[in-house]
């Protein structure tokens, strides 16, 4: 028994240092992400290399950049190359790492980016100032104005830091089978949404109990996206959480609760039980996502799956997702650095990371694509452009949306406090007054 | 009725406390091994169909390999420079006495007690400044940093507890003082220099913070190539799970060559020397 313990041990040992010596002895890096250094490696006009940092989302994501930047290396004609290196996205430790390697003189020229970032670059002048350069370019317009607007809001300034690349606009995902039954039409008003919920909750086999809900409704973290729809459609805003718009946004959304229009679980529900558990399942006629989980709702339904936007109440709203890209200031070729955001925001590299990763492409042109009119999620998605905005980026914001916001939102749902206790409590929150 | 006592008050805890401690390498595991359409579905405790096609997809398309080489590499080399060093200063630290010998002891405590992300930036800029950022001598050199003054303290301890006699009477056998600290106080070192390897090799070997803005591309290691599967909007469970089974693997390895040696008491070894 001890021999044989010995020969395992020796064995296993064996195999895994041939392994990973195995891995040390090989050559290089694949790709293009190869062994690059921090900093711009700017020698002529002729050549120039611009660093680029960005996250992934799969493999598959990374191939693609990997392709994408080929392709631009090959087709700039201006001898720029640029060497891509992919970074952990850790939770949002992405933006810690980027801004730590950027306080400390290193950091690469071009970074992906979360507008969520940009007040702490902003404020220690880590990023470049895009104006010059957006003035000059031709394609400027092919980027919606609400955009810019919102790039601008997200630095306090009134200039651009951050480039649009990609976005992720909510939408509703319903199943058209189950409008079909009861013969309820797609809604084009918030009231018919909320009439749609309550109508889409039945007993379906009449042994007494609900099984097929209206809405999956997410009351745990991640749930302020979808619910800010609610506060808009009603005539709120986050601006003012206590207005009588918003508390009567947040007394529809209790409602739906209470009535039982949504599961159960709901104040604990985040998005692995919201899509997968409640609505995959078909116990849920309709839920708010975004493009990223389209393909595997068509797996699962073919065609039993369609998209409308959330529709306008008094006013109207839905979340975006945001990925941008920056230049950082101590990039020693902006001009280089910014072909290399353009090929992302308007070229050829906004086509290929767009139509890979399923996600909303901020060039109008790419919009008009057939692949993009045609996809009906997408369509749901570039229909939400001109209203869709982001929660105000404020030093509270982490907080409001990690902690403050579940928890409030949850005991509004168990009733143990009122919609203006709830909606006093997230002002308190967010604004602090 | 003895019987019964025994089982609520012993094993019932005990397998209660196992369960909790194992399950979720069980479900790591099980994970790993299920097919992808099973891993968004029902929940299921063990696979309707097992394939190791994860494994598969690890070590061909993500080349987890790599990453593996890379850790091993930063942590054996960690080891044993923290090891060589830090045994001849614990040695030193306790067997002469020299001015300055407690404020450097203090020292090395206090090194100890700022958070790691205190130092991320200032260490970066070093590293940068001296030409070593992106490569495994950035990473090897900054957790030298805090595990050798941590090792220093424990071999301390040790040390101070081995008679002095021992290497008296080696030295009036003829040796000199490093004879004597190689022939005498090494051998009977050697269980808690196995035990404060295996503690060095796990911390290098599982580090994060450093790793992830130390090294780029070509020399990821592997709780950065993990984390990297762990996307905004997605996570690769199925490479996940299946590389968290592989990580652990050296270290199991290394509890089964060094369990031994682990409660090996010292005296034991005095009393040999």
């Amino acid at each position: 028994m001890k021999k044989f313990k010995k020969i395992t041990a020796a064995c296993l040992t064996a195999c895994m240092m041939a392994t990973s010596l195995a891995a040390c002895g090989q050559s290089g890096a694949t790709g293009s992400t190869a062994g690059s250094a921090a900093g711009s490696q700017g020698t002529t006009a002729e050549e120039t290399t611009i660093t680029y940092w960005y996250w992934a989302d799969n493999d598959d994501y990374a191939k693609t950049m990997e392709e994408m930047v080929a392709d631009f290396n090959a087709t700039n004609g201006k001898g720029i190359t640029v060497v891509a290196e992919q970074q952990p996205w850790d939770g949002g430790g992405y933006s810690t790492n980027l801004l730590n390697a950027a306080i400390g003189g290193g950091g690469p020229d071009v970074a992906s980016f979360k507008l969520t970032a940009t007040p702490s670059f902003v404020a220690n002048n880590l990023l470049a100032n895009l104006d010059p350069y957006l003035e000059t370019w031709e394609d400027k317009t092919d980027i919606a104005d609400n955009l810019w607007n919102i790039m601008k809001e997200a630095s306090g300034t009134e200039s651009v830091y951050v480039m649009p690349w990609n976005t992720q606009i909510l939408y509703v995902y319903y199943r058209p089978s189950m409008f079909e039954a009861p013969g309820i039409e797609v809604p084009t008003t918030y009231e018919e949404f909320l009439n749609a919920c309550k109508e889409l909750t039945v007993d379906t086999d009449g042994d007494g109990k609900i099984d097929q809900y209206g809405f999956s409704m997410r009351g745990a973290s991640g749930g302020q996206e979808p619910w800010g729809s609610f506060i808009y459609a009603a005539g709120g805003s986050f601006e003012d959480l206590t207005s009588e718009g918003s508390v009567k946004g947040m007394q529809d959304f209790i409602d739906l609760y209470t009535n039982g229009y949504v599961p159960e679980t709901a104040p604990n529900d985040g998005f692995q039980e919201t899509i997968e558990t409640n609505f995959k399942s078909g116990k849920c006629a309709m839920v708010i996502h975004h493009t990223g989980s389209y393909k595997g709702m068509v797996e699962t339904f073919g065609d039993d799956v369609a998209a409308f936007q959330f529709p306008a109440g008094e006013g109207r709203w839905t979340s975006m997702g945001d990925t941008e890209n920056v230049m950082l200031e101590t990039c020693e070729n902006k001009e280089a650095a910014f072909e290399w955001m353009k090929y992302l925001a308007t070229g050829k590299g906004q086509e290929t990371w767009c139509t890979v990763t399923g996600n909303v492409p901020v060039s109008t042109r790419v919009q008009q694509m057939d692949e993009f009119q045609n996809n009906v999620f997408m369509k749901a998605s570039i229909e939400g452009i001109d209203f869709a905005g982001i929660l105000p980026i404020l030093d509270t914001t982490s907080d409001w949306i990690s902690n403050i916001w579940p928890s409030t939102v949850q005991q509004a749902l168990l009733g143990q406090i009122t919609a203006e206790e709830a909606m006093q409590t997230l002002q308190t929150g967010l604004w602090g007054e | 009725m003895k019987t019964l006592k025994r089982f609520f008050t012993l094993w019932l805890p005990v397998v209660l406390i196992l369960l909790f401690l194992l399950f979720p390498f069980y479900w790591t595991l099980v994970t790993s091994l299920k097919p992808e359409q099973e891993l968004y579905g029902p929940v299921t405790y063990w696979p309707q169909q097992l394939t190791f096609a994860s494994y598969e997809k690890l070590f061909s398309e993500f080349d987890f390999l790599k990453p593996m080489g890379n850790s091993l590499l930063v942590a054996v080399c960690t080891t044993a420079i923290t090891l060589v060093v830090s045994t001849l200063a614990a040695y030193a630290f306790t067997r002469f006495e020299f001015k300055g010998r407690r404020g450097l002891m203090v020292m090395f405590l206090t090194n100890n007690m700022f958070p790691t992300v205190l130092l991320m930036i200032p260490l970066y800029t070093i590293m940068r400044t001296i030409g070593i950022l992106y490569t495994p001598l950035a990473l090897i050199l900054s957790y030298t940093t805090f595990t050798i003054p941590f090792t220093v303290w424990l071999l301390n301890g040790y040390i101070s507890d081995l008679p002095v006699s021992l290497e008296e009477a080696a030295m009036v056998d003829g040796c000199n003082r490093a004879q004597g600290f190689i022939r005498i106080v090494m051998p009977v070192l050697i269980p808690c220099l196995i035990s404060t390897g295996v503690y060095i090799f796990m911390q290098s070997w599982n580090e994060y913070t450093f790793a992830t803005m130390f090294t780029n591309s070509s020399n990821r290691t592997i709780p950065v190539a993990l984390k990297s599967l762990i996307g905004n909007l997605g996570v690769q469970w199925d490479l996940l799970t299946s590389g968290g089974i592989i990580t652990i693997v050296p270290v199991c390895i290394m509890f089964f060559f060094a369990q031994k040696r682990l409660v090996e008491g010292l005296t034991a070894g005095a009393v040999k020397g």
